[in-house]
């Protein structure tokens, strides 16, 4: 339930399996679980009906079927309170009731708020659980999935739900994700807490029967050991010496030597590809000198995006005035590109009420101390490290000190979370699948997604309403609407989308990659034939 | 100094030029002009090799390299330099005690016990910290006036009790030798990063014992020496003795002892800053451009210009304690 980064969410992909998950090669969701992609009936003008029929041959490690009730288990498992599920209520939200058919255990239909043409894939883009292992005695069958989504805070959850909790917290899943087994082909059988992982193929895995076998459904490789190994320097020299088959995200200079060493082109196989990935900064709109757009505004004139990706990316990526890429239909290519503007900045701060004191800082009258602000951002990237010392320095010449303060990436959700910060810089997964944008900007995910605090009852009804709405010229209004907005508000100022680059053995195949996290499918993975490794480098 | 006397020792008075090159540097890096500060990233020029823009290129980060060695020059005498003042004058002043009264010549009043008791109820913060520190300082000042008229007036000698203030000075000294200096600062410096005047109190707890051991050793020597035994015999007090007399003889090696000390702690220093100790991340220093080199290993002169500064420094620093 709970995946904090990541690296938690790929593997989580490997140890279950999705009704619907994305191959890297056509860059479309295929069918997983689910036999095909699902059938959609329009339903008034507010509701979509998405019918699925699960694989005869879709099977937990114990022999039984996968059926409609572990799917109904996960999309309620996923609205229980008291579970660490923040994330996926804010996703799934849309997904308002299932309907399960007697007649055919495998069978099922979900009725989702809107009639958004993402809907039809993202309902089944989540891990199913096995009801059997948390819930053996079918407790929530009898509780409708609208019943826990609209469950109040205030009000006791249901012993049914408080005894599933209690259940699920004992298990201790976060640390022994071992007791919950998927229907994937691996299994984890190494966890070296921060530094390696390895999973282990399954000998019969319920897909290896599947003929013809589909892309999502492979499982290539016996086993995936997965090395974090923080220092990029190391990085490299572990893929030299052949003890790492593939390396991603590889740093752009690392990536660029590497390209151009004669010795590294005879091994190694290069990739790159726009990601959905933006750099971000954020404000704490909570605290009292940041309230004010103006400041917001001002204070994100400091930052020079185009030079920090020439710095930090050598020139690859893009620069945004949102969180969609320049390439996408919806991009709002009437804003203006976010620049480097220190006289504006000066000017905006004096509209927001800030003077200049003859020592050089900026007092508020309605504040008792001057302009100083705590920049939060990952200790272990460089990239953000030169963000945050080019708007220190920057700030410092108007006199505005920005105290650093890099963090551990463990420490840093928490961080964000209790609102302990002014400002943070961070990467905001995108994804081209979909446009819901309310687990970053919903008022109701303050403190879970929604670090900045910001939100209001009109940003709120237009967040909800991109992620439902299903007439294109609408949509593309809203979200030209939205980019404005935030660009206005300035609650998250985005500054690039960054490029995903990847380094591979030879001795792979050529790799299918995409702009999706992690870069790669690592399960279908497969030694290269003597043709392929005399390909020319991509 | 002639000419002859400078071809004499030519590698000492290079030494003395490079320290004073150095300090001079730390001392005026305020009044440098220098083309770029050293937290301030140039974007157009990341990891760049040394050129006309940057005479000693620029780290990962686009920092310039020369701005960054001066600041860690000035790091140098705002950190390193007072920090060994301050230990070798501490371990001189503990050890020649030490020395000088051993483990019974030093009588204190019994009263005088209430003193280190309060400290430790203060510092251990017990219940009713205020009310029972001032409570036991009352108690033995009143204890201490009330004794001293009484035996002033029976005229008796007053009750009092041997410090031991040799064995206090070498356990304590013992304590903090027990681990390895670096392991004990990275014990001490780990957690949220330290201000200047901490991580200095930090060196200077760090850097004490081996002037004091140092001068203990040799006022054992000193103190039964005939000046001192003439001393004795004249009438003067055992503290004007010891001040006046016994401690400047005493503290002659710590000439040869300081400049050692002095690159021990630089040592020291560059190393928490290469590890990123209870650094600030936007500190830069010597240590923190040797350590932006694991980010970039192919930089060279990012290591260079630093490593041959401190190389240069430490190697000056035992040159001169070497000629004393």
């Amino acid at each position: 339930m709970a995946l904090p980064n990541q690296n938690a969410i790929d593997v989580a992909n490997l140890l279950h399996v999705s009704l619907l998950q994305v191959d890297y090669k056509s860059n479309r969701y295929a069918p997983a679980l689910a036999q095909s992609l699902p059938q959609v009936t329009l339903m008034g003008d507010s509701l979509t009906s998405l019918d699925y029929h699960l694989r005869p041959a879709a099977a937990w490690d114990n022999g039984q079927p996968v059926l409609a009730t572990d799917v109904d288990f996960t999309l309620k498992l996923m609205q229980c309170p008291g579970l660490p599920n923040e994330g996926a209520r804010a996703q799934f939200s849309f997904i308002r009731k299932i309907q399960l058919d007697p007649a055919n255990p495998r069978h099922f239909t979900i009725v989702c708020r809107g009639q958004a043409t993402e809907l039809a894939t993202a309902s089944g883009d989540y891990p199913i659980l096995p009801e059997a292992v948390l819930d053996p005695t079918h407790a929530l069958r009898g509780i409708s999935l609208a019943a826990l989504q609209d469950w109040p805070e205030s009000r006791a959850p249901a012993p049914a739900v408080a005894a599933l909790v209690q259940r699920y917290q004992q298990a201790d899943l976060a640390r022994h994700p071992e007791r919950l087994p998927g229907c994937g082909a691996y299994k984890l059988a190494v966890w070296e807490t921060g530094w390696h992982l390895l999973l282990q193929r399954k000998a019969h895995w319920w897909a290896d029967a599947l003929r013809p076998a589909s892309p999502v459904l492979q499982a290539r490789p016996q086993q995936l050991d997965f090395v974090i190994i923080p220092d990029d320097a190391v990085a490299t020299l572990a893929l030299r010496r052949h003890e790492l088959e593939v390396y991603s995200p590889v740093p752009a200079r690392f990536f660029q030597r590497l390209q151009t060493s004669a010795a590294a082109q005879r091994e190694l196989f290069f990739y790159s590809s726009p990601s959905y990935d933006i750099v971000t900064a954020g404000f704490n709109t909570r605290r009292a000198p940041l309230r004010d757009k103006c400041t917001r505004q001002a204070i994100s004139r400091l930052f020079d995006p185009v030079a920090l990706l020439k710095a930090t990316q050598l020139g690859q990526g893009s620069t945004t005035i949102g969180l969609l890429p320049p390439t996408s239909p919806y991009y709002n290519d009437s804003l203006p590109p976010l620049t480097y503007a220190p006289a504006r900045a000066v000017a905006l701060l004096q509209q927001a009420g800030w003077r200049r004191q003859p020592d050089g800082t900026w007092r508020h009258p309605s504040l008792a101390s001057p302009l100083t602000l705590r920049l939060r951002y990952r200790t272990d990237e460089t990239t953000f490290a030169t963000a945050a010392l080019q708007l220190q320095a920057a700030a410092a010449q108007l006199g505005i000190p920005i105290v650093l303060v890099p963090t551990e990436t463990s420490v840093l959700v928490s961080a964000l979370r209790s609102g302990d910060f002014d400002m943070y810089i961070r990467l905001v997964r995108g994804s081209p699948f979909g446009f819901n944008f309310m687990p970053v900007l919903h008022s109701n995910a303050i403190g879970n997604g929604n670090f900045t605090g910001f939100g209001t009852p009109a940003t709120d009804r237009l967040l909800e309403g991109i992620a439902v709405e299903g007439n294109e010229r609408r949509k593309r209004l809203m979200l030209r609407k939205l980019q404005a907005v935030v660009r206005e508000e300035m609650p998250l100022v985005p500054l690039f989308f960054l490029p995903i680059r990847l380094v591979a053995s030879r001795r792979l195949q050529p790799v299918a990659t995409s702009g999706l996290k992690p870069g790669y499918m690592p399960a279908t993975l497969a030694w290269a034939t003597a043709d392929s490794l005399r390909a020319p480098a991509h | 100094m002639t000419p002859a006397g400078l071809l004499k020792r030519p590698g000492y008075w290079l030494a003395l030029c490079w320290l004073g090159i150095v300090a001079a540097t730390g001392l005026l890096s305020s009044w440098l002009r220098l083309p770029y500060l050293s937290t301030a990233p140039d974007l157009l020029h990341m990891a760049a090799p040394p050129s006309a823009l940057h005479y000693f290129g620029t780290d990962v980060l686009g920092r310039d390299v020369l701005a960054g060695l001066v600041t860690g020059a000035q790091r140098l005498v705002k950190l390193s330099l007072p920090a060994v003042a301050l230990a070798t004058a501490f371990g001189a002043v503990a050890g020649g005690a030490a020395g000088f009264w051993g483990n019974t010549r030093l009588r204190l009043p019994l009263g005088a016990l209430g003193l280190p008791a309060a400290l430790a109820w203060w510092l251990l913060q017990l219940p009713g910290c205020v009310y029972f520190t001032v409570s036991i300082l009352s108690i033995s000042g009143l204890y201490e006036l009330i004794t001293s008229r009484r035996q002033q007036a029976l005229q008796i000698r007053p009750l009092t009790f041997a410090l031991p203030l040799d064995s206090l000075l070498l356990g304590i000294a013992t304590l903090l030798g027990a681990l390895p200096r670096l392991v004990l600062l990275i014990a001490l410096a780990a957690g949220p990063p330290l201000t200047l005047v901490q991580l200095l109190a930090l060196l200077v707890l760090i850097a004490w014992p081996e002037p004091a051991r140092m001068v203990r050793a040799e006022m054992l020597r000193v103190r039964v020496q005939p000046f001192i035994e003439a001393a004795w015999a004249s009438g003067l007090g055992p503290g004007r003795i010891w001040w006046r007399h016994a401690l400047p003889a005493a503290c002659q090696p710590l000439r040869t002892l300081a400049p050692l000390s002095l690159a021990g702690l630089i040592g020291l220093e560059t190393a928490l800053a290469f590890l990123g100790i209870g650094q600030a991340p936007n500190a830069v220093g010597w240590g923190t451009l040797l350590a932006t080199v694991r980010q970039d290993p192919s930089a060279w002169w990012v290591a260079l210009a630093p490593g041959v500064a401190l190389l240069a420094t430490l190697l000056a620093l035992q040159k001169v304690a070497a000629s004393k």
